[in-house]
């Protein structure tokens, strides 16, 4: 607003400044062309040393005219008057002294009124020959001039006003009308804060509904995680609560026997487990599309070759079918423990090889194959660990946890995890990965 | 066997260390990453256990310092973090194996004994130069199928020369992988176990499994069975 005002004014100022500059100069234009004209019209006295300008060869009819606002008069070197315009009715005061040949233009007031007044000195031969000094001077009412230059003025300030008030209108207007998703946004967060709503509207135009989308994005993932933390909590309190009963019931005996101690061992075993599985669930599960993505080959790649140490005497030999790399959004964390637990699953149970493939897909999603040839898992077994919700202390014994925390982030994610047999014998877990 | 335990938690190394020398090892300890690393550099020993959370010096980068020495010692990792993320960066820093806490002790004896035995190019649990066989597992010793009795000690020597069988083992080494406090040791203790050793696996004098090389130690002559 500042600006846009400042603008203007330096604007209508330097606009006003050229314009009279402008003004000012054809002024001295017209009185110099006077001054040339009347010079053209000068005649010798027969006498000698004086001259005269004979008026019916004057073209500009003002110098005729009495009192007709321009004025022209001639004086000889002793700065006396020797000639002067019939339009003059008034006197008219000495002109000060000149530079031969030169133009000397300037607005003076005389008797109240203000005059362009140019002054222009020259020589001239007199009848001997002997060159004269002479002065000519022009006077030209500048009243009109003054009226028109206020008037000037007055029309473009005005105009000015009227234009910066204009504009300051229409810029305000349209701040508002482009500011005003913003000032919903705020409104919306308001409400969200105070649980009225639970995201934002879809309404928002091109610009910021990138921004709306994503903040709803990352409202619902808030959810997620805290409903994600409580049910965590909340199963984690429960299923800790039998084996603590077992526990307490033991804490009771005097005497600890051989199969009591293992059912102490059966119990903290089971609540590790269960403490584990839970920490597992309510860490981690980013939002696939917020998440940078992550190149699934390199993470193969760390993985085999950190799981061949620790299989080292197994000496199972790895046969990888992939492309160069595939890339995927999720948590690199999270996509290391999934592929993690499979991989080393495979790693467990597999005797000889272990195959990894990205077979092609018709509708182009991605997909990984890793398949083992171990003793496979019962069709009982796999409905087992596929079956969402299971918990895990309802789960079967010596099952682990890493079957039910890749179920679980893999359901996460939407990726579809599926196990069938390999063929001749074997387990093949296979991953299918949304597009992104 | 030396090991090298460095553990923040006293309980646990406490744990841990009683564990090792119940099962006949030499153990040093630390409870911190710089004295760890010191160690490590400073005994020879069959095997280091190293907790990744520790203060000073992380685990991970103690394994780092160990490995740019050049270093080959079997490392075996405790995290409490169970997470593959972080079993791959402690693999990848080269530890050789990783055990998420809980632990049972008998998963942590297991571990270790495979990777003492792979870092001597043994892959399988028993040992075998025929006809001596160990199985490390359960500890025991057995000349063509027959058992042969021996105490806690003489098996530690013998599964030593053994894991080493074709190398000369001096006396120091012996006593620097066997003996808990290098003080109070005798190197004539050494040579009264493998005179009894010879008794106990080669009663009647056919066999000679163990050389003595004057001046230099000892070396467990018979070949190592082929592995598979």
């Amino acid at each position: 607003m500042v600006v846009l005002v400042a603008f203007m004014v330096l604007t209508a100022i330097a606009l006003e400044r050229a314009v009279v500059k402008r003004a000012l100069q054809a002024e001295e234009d017209v009185l110099q062309l006077l001054i040339y004209s009347l010079l053209g019209a000068v005649d010798q006295d027969r006498q000698g040393l004086s001259i005269t300008v004979s008026g019916d060869r004057l073209f500009e009819p003002s110098l005729v005219t009495r009192n007709s606002g321009l004025y022209a008069l001639l004086y000889d070197q002793q700065k006396r008057e020797i000639w002067h315009s019939e339009s003059i009715t008034i006197g008219f005061p000495r002109i000060g002294v000149t530079e031969l040949g030169e133009w000397d233009f300037q607005i003076v007031e005389h008797l109240a009124t203000p005059y362009f007044r140019l002054n222009f000195a020259l020589q001239w031969p007199d009848t001997n020959n002997k060159l004269q000094r002479y002065d000519v001077v022009v006077w030209r009412n500048a009243v009109g001039y003054f009226e028109q230059l206020s008037r000037f003025r007055q029309t473009l300030w005005a105009w000015l006003i009227i234009t910066t008030f204009l504009l300051l209108v229409v810029m305000y207007l349209v701040t508002r009308w482009s500011l005003r998703p913003l000032q919903k946004i705020g409104l919306e967060v308001k409400a969200i804060e105070d649980q009225q709503q639970s995201g934002f509207e879809q309404d928002y135009p091109d610009e910021i509904a990138p921004l709306t989308a994503n903040l709803n994005i990352l409202l619902k993932r808030e959810q997620y995680q805290r409903d994600r933390y409580r049910n965590a909590m909340d199963d984690l309190a429960h299923s800790l609560k039998t084996p603590l009963a077992v526990l307490t019931g033991l804490s009771d005996q005097r005497e600890i026997s051989l199969p009591q101690i293992e059912t102490l061992r059966e119990q903290t075993d089971r609540m590790n487990q269960i403490v584990s599985y839970q920490l597992q669930k309510a860490t981690g599960v980013a939002d696939i599309r917020i998440s940078k993505p992550v190149d699934l080959v390199k993470i193969i790649d760390k993985l085999v070759s950190a799981l061949e140490k620790v299989y080292q005497e197994k000496a199972i030999r790895v046969e990888r079918k992939l492309p160069a790399q595939m890339l995927l959004r999720i948590d690199e964390g999270d996509c290391l423990e999934v592929v993690g637990n499979l991989l080393d699953n495979a790693f467990k149970y597999g005797k000889k090889r272990i195959a990894i493939e990205s077979p092609e897909s018709e509708d182009k999603s991605m997909t990984l194959v890793i398949e083992d040839d171990g003793e496979g898992l019962t069709a009982a077994e796999i409905e087992q660990i596929l079956n969402r919700g299971t918990r895990l202390d309802q789960a079967t014994e010596g099952q682990g946890i890493g079957l039910a925390v890749v179920a679980d982030i893999v359901e996460s994610y939407n990726i579809e995890l599926d196990f069938n047999t390999a063929e001749p014998v074997g387990l093949r877990a296979s991953l299918k990965f949304p597009k992104i | 066997m030396r090991a090298i335990v460095i553990e923040d938690d006293i309980d646990i190394q406490q744990q841990i260390v009683e564990r090792l020398k119940a099962e006949g090892f030499a153990v040093d300890s630390a409870d911190n990453g710089d004295e760890g690393l010191y160690l490590v550099q400073e005994y020879p020993a069959d095997v280091a256990i190293i907790d990744l959370g520790l203060p000073k010096m992380s685990g991970l980068e103690v394994i780092n310092q160990i490995r740019d020495q050049g270093n080959k010692i079997p490392i075996l990792i405790l995290t409490a973090r169970g997470r593959w993320q972080d079993k791959v960066e402690g693999l990848d820093a080269g530890a050789d194996d990783y055990l998420v806490k809980p632990f049972h002790h008998e998963e942590m004896m297991a571990r270790i004994r495979v990777l003492i035995r792979r870092a001597s190019g043994w892959s399988d649990s028993r040992i075998v130069c025929s006809p001596v066989s160990l199985d490390t597992a359960t500890q025991r010793t057995y000349v063509d199928e027959r058992e042969v009795d021996l105490t806690a000690f003489e098996y530690k020597v013998l599964e030593y020369l053994m894991l080493h069988a074709g190398e000369v083992i001096s006396k120091t080494v012996l006593t620097e992988h066997l003996y808990d406090d290098e003080s109070d040791n005798d190197s004539n203790v050494i040579e009264v176990f493998i005179r009894r050793l010879r008794q106990k696996l080669d009663p009647d004098e056919s066999l000679k499994p163990i050389e003595t090389l004057r001046g230099r130690g000892y070396r467990f002559t018979l070949q190592r069975a082929e592995q598979n």
